[in-house]
């Protein structure tokens, strides 16, 4: 059963930004980013993931780079602090993934796939915000929330589907009340992270388009980006494809700009 | 990815981009074998969730058809598609479109025979003439009244007029067909449907095994609606002679409607009436004659010369039938269940008012029959989750019901299953008002459960 009560629980369980990374933010936001990178280097754990996050191949870095520093300044202020919570967020998910088969690697190239498309979105789109830019990150939450309220009823869901052509956020949503998107908003406003990058999410989810114009394009490249990403082969067999339904009327109208950024055939 | 199964229509819904890169990773080899032994009417693809494919992204799914059409004659195709795509499609399989195409699943559904919806009123159009007779045929005798376009021009002007059609069809391609002999049921009486030539290929399109357990279930009245039988010859005739003699050692009924004898020997019917099959000219002279129908043991399921009884066996594996039904009412209805009572006895229901049921069977290592009893509170709450808003029809919460029940069913077998019990279910059935469920159980013995969620009581039965 999935109750209020438990989506509750979830929440309160989700500890504060660690103070280093607030800081590391706060720096950032400054443009301060040698000052930024000496603090980020603190938290091992944080240096290790950044490490790792960049020298990706969907980054393309011909050269491997190993110093926060280093990578500070080849990515500049909006997507290091993107990379920052990308990192945050990754702190939520789970030690071992049960309803979808994903692990910490494909959980993390999963991040840095839809973070390097995003930005080649936003290079077309023309924005440099940094708030924008950050609203990616929100992003995979999603799926973190699914994994923790839907582990415990795998067999149910699987019945359920098996039955009806029924996606986790409505499932979520016709039980609760709250959907995936309106979760992840709480854990963004728990973070302080950005209301915008917030209302970028929420339109992102497809079905709850936003009022104001700008964050509605947006959240139709968003929500594109994802369904284009969760086609990858490896987001399939993660069981990831059908987790929420895809709104194809609700992009339809970016389709043809999203292929040539994507440089579909 | 595995198929949704609806009255006999298995559905496939990938999302986003469909390429050769992916196209392998949505149908795994355990799918294309579950799909396989699904035993659905007809197996679709739905692309109306599809954004960008392209002919490599289909070929895994056309593999996957050729498979199961070639297992089970079922009808198999692509759906819910635009103009665009359906260009594509075209394209794509200009001189081997094998499959069907059909424009939405409401389309779909009316060329099933298990659809039970009949007399639409249908516009249709085609540019291909022979595909515009074949559809003409297959609804009408489906039961609908097609109404064909002869031109572009025409078919845009009616088109105009929606309410004057309940249905329209156009940019729908009718590839082979399945045979299959469809199966619905009707109250109490099985019904399926057999057409064209019947021969000796009716040994493989027809399930014995779901026919054997549906006697021992408890129907007893099975009707071939042969309406569509050109003729048979001698290897359908032996077929249909031992399928009577099985039957009548349930005490089961066999007939025949509509059947002529036009290109069929008189001979096999008197052969047929010797082995105890009947004969009618309409449907209706059956199942709206309530004498006939209790004649016939439609009504009378519990009449079996031998009484089956509840077995140790079933009776120890009660939790996982428990668990599986509390776990998923729970789920449905987000309430937590208490059990109040449980007992070994002859099923017994205090207030009838406002209640409706459920049942469906299991057969294989053991073999019987859940019985489920809801207030229509229950059962409107639990099949909200699954219809997604509040409603008072009938029709649809009984429908609904019927999914919701598949579900206890199928984890009914996944519980079973690990405790390393194979077992099958059958067709879920409903019934609208509590007597009619009685007549099916009340001399049977089995264990009954009483329930409630929140406070709202709820009976199981399990009984063979």
């Amino acid at each position: 059963m999935i109750t209020k009560a438990k989506i509750d629980n979830f929440i309160d369980k989700i500890p504060p930004s660690p103070k280093i990374l607030k800081v590391t933010l706060m720096l950032l936001d400054n443009g301060e980013l040698v000052k930024a990178a000496q603090i980020a280097q603190q938290d091992l754990a944080l240096s290790a993931y950044l490490k790792l996050l960049v020298n990706k191949p969907i980054y393309g870095f011909k050269n491997k780079v190993e110093d926060v520093s280093q990578i500070f300044g080849i990515l500049g202020v909006s997507r290091s602090q993107q990379a920052v919570y990308n990192y945050m967020i990754s702190l939520l998910s789970p030690d071992k993934w049960q309803l979808f088969k994903l692990n910490k690697n494909s959980f993390e190239n999963l991040q840095a796939d839809l973070s390097a498309n995003w930005q080649k979105i936003l290079s077309h789109l023309n924005i440099a915000d940094k708030d924008i830019t950050n609203a990616i990150t929100l992003l995979p939450a999603s799926i973190i929330v699914s994994e923790a309220l839907f582990c415990d009823e795998l067999e149910n869901v699987n019945l359920l589907r098996s039955v009806n052509e029924i996606d986790l956020n409505t499932i979520l949503k016709r039980l609760s009340g709250l959907d995936l998107f309106d979760i992840c908003a709480l854990i963004a406003k728990k973070w302080d992270i950005n209301e915008e990058s917030s209302a970028i999410l929420q339109a992102a989810a497809g079905n709850k388009p936003s009022k104001d114009i700008s964050i509605n394009i947006l959240g139709q490249w968003m929500h594109l980006l994802l369904f284009y990403t969760l086609s990858q082969t490896q987001y399939i067999e993660a069981e990831l494809n059908d987790f929420i339904d895809f709104q194809i009327e609700y992009v339809q109208d970016i389709y043809d700009d999203f292929s040539t950024v994507m440089e579909i055939a | 990815m595995r198929a949704v199964v609806r009255n006999g229509v298995g559905v496939f819904t990938p999302q986003g981009f469909l390429d050769g890169n992916n196209s392998a990773s949505f149908l795994s080899i355990e799918d294309i074998q579950a799909t396989t032994k699904l035993n659905a009417d007809m197996i679709l693809v739905s692309l109306k969730k599809v954004i960008f494919f392209n002919r490599n992204g289909l070929d895994a799914f056309v593999k996957m058809f050729i498979k199961v059409r070639l297992a089970h004659h079922t009808t198999v195709g692509f759906c819910d598609y635009d103009t665009k795509k359906y260009d594509a499609i075209n394209k794509f399989y200009k001189n081997e479109l094998n499959f069907c195409l059909f424009r939405t699943q409401e389309i779909a559904s009316l060329f099933a025979a298990s659809f039970k919806n009949k007399n639409k009123n249908i516009l249709l159009y085609s540019d291909d003439k022979s595909q515009t007779a074949a559809m003409a045929i297959e609804l009408h005798d489906n039961g609908h009244n097609p109404l064909i376009a002869q031109t572009l021009e025409e078919f845009n002007t009616k088109s105009k007029a929606k309410e004057a059609y309940d249905i329209i069809i156009n940019e729908t391609y009718l590839g082979q067909m399945g045979q299959k002999v469809a199966t619905r049921v009707t109250g109490n009486a099985i019904i399926y449907t057999v057409s064209s030539f019947l021969d000796a290929e009716i040994g493989n399109t027809f399930n014995i095994a779901y026919h054997n357990n549906s006697l021992n279930v408890g129907f007893r009245l099975f009707i071939f609606d042969a309406y569509k039988v050109v003729s048979m010859n001698v290897h359908a005739l032996n077929f249909f002679s031992k399928l009577s003699s099985s039957a009548a050692e349930y005490n089961a009924t066999i007939c025949f409607v509509g059947l002529t004898f036009e290109k069929t020997p008189i001979t096999f019917k008197e052969t047929l009436e010797d082995s105890g099959i009947m004969f009618f000219q309409q449907m209706d002279d059956i199942l709206k004659n309530k004498e006939l129908l209790d004649e016939l043991g439609a009504s009378s399921a519990a009449s079996v010369k031998s009484k089956r009884v509840i077995t140790k066996g079933i009776v120890t594996e009660l939790p996982n039938f428990i668990d599986a039904t509390v776990g998923t009412i729970e789920m449905m209805t987000n309430a937590k269940a208490v059990k109040e009572a449980a007992q070994v006895n002859k099923i017994k229901i205090g207030d009838k008012k406002d209640k409706i049921a459920s049942s469906i069977g299991f057969y294989g290592d053991i073999d019987g029959m859940i019985i489920l009893v809801f207030p229509h509170d229950i059962a409107k709450k639990a099949c909200e989750l699954l219809i997604g808003e509040k409603t008072d029809d009938t029709e649809m919460i009984l429908d609904t019901l019927a999914e919701l029940v598949n579900i206890v069913g199928g984890k009914v077998k996944t519980l079973l299953f690990e405790a390393n019990i194979k077992v099958d279910i059958t067709l879920p059935r409903t019934y609208q008002d509590l007597d009619s469920l009685l007549e099916v159980v009340q001399d049977k013995k089995g264990v009954q459960v009483d329930l409630a969620f929140d406070n709202d009581k709820f009976l199981f039965f399990l009984t063979r």
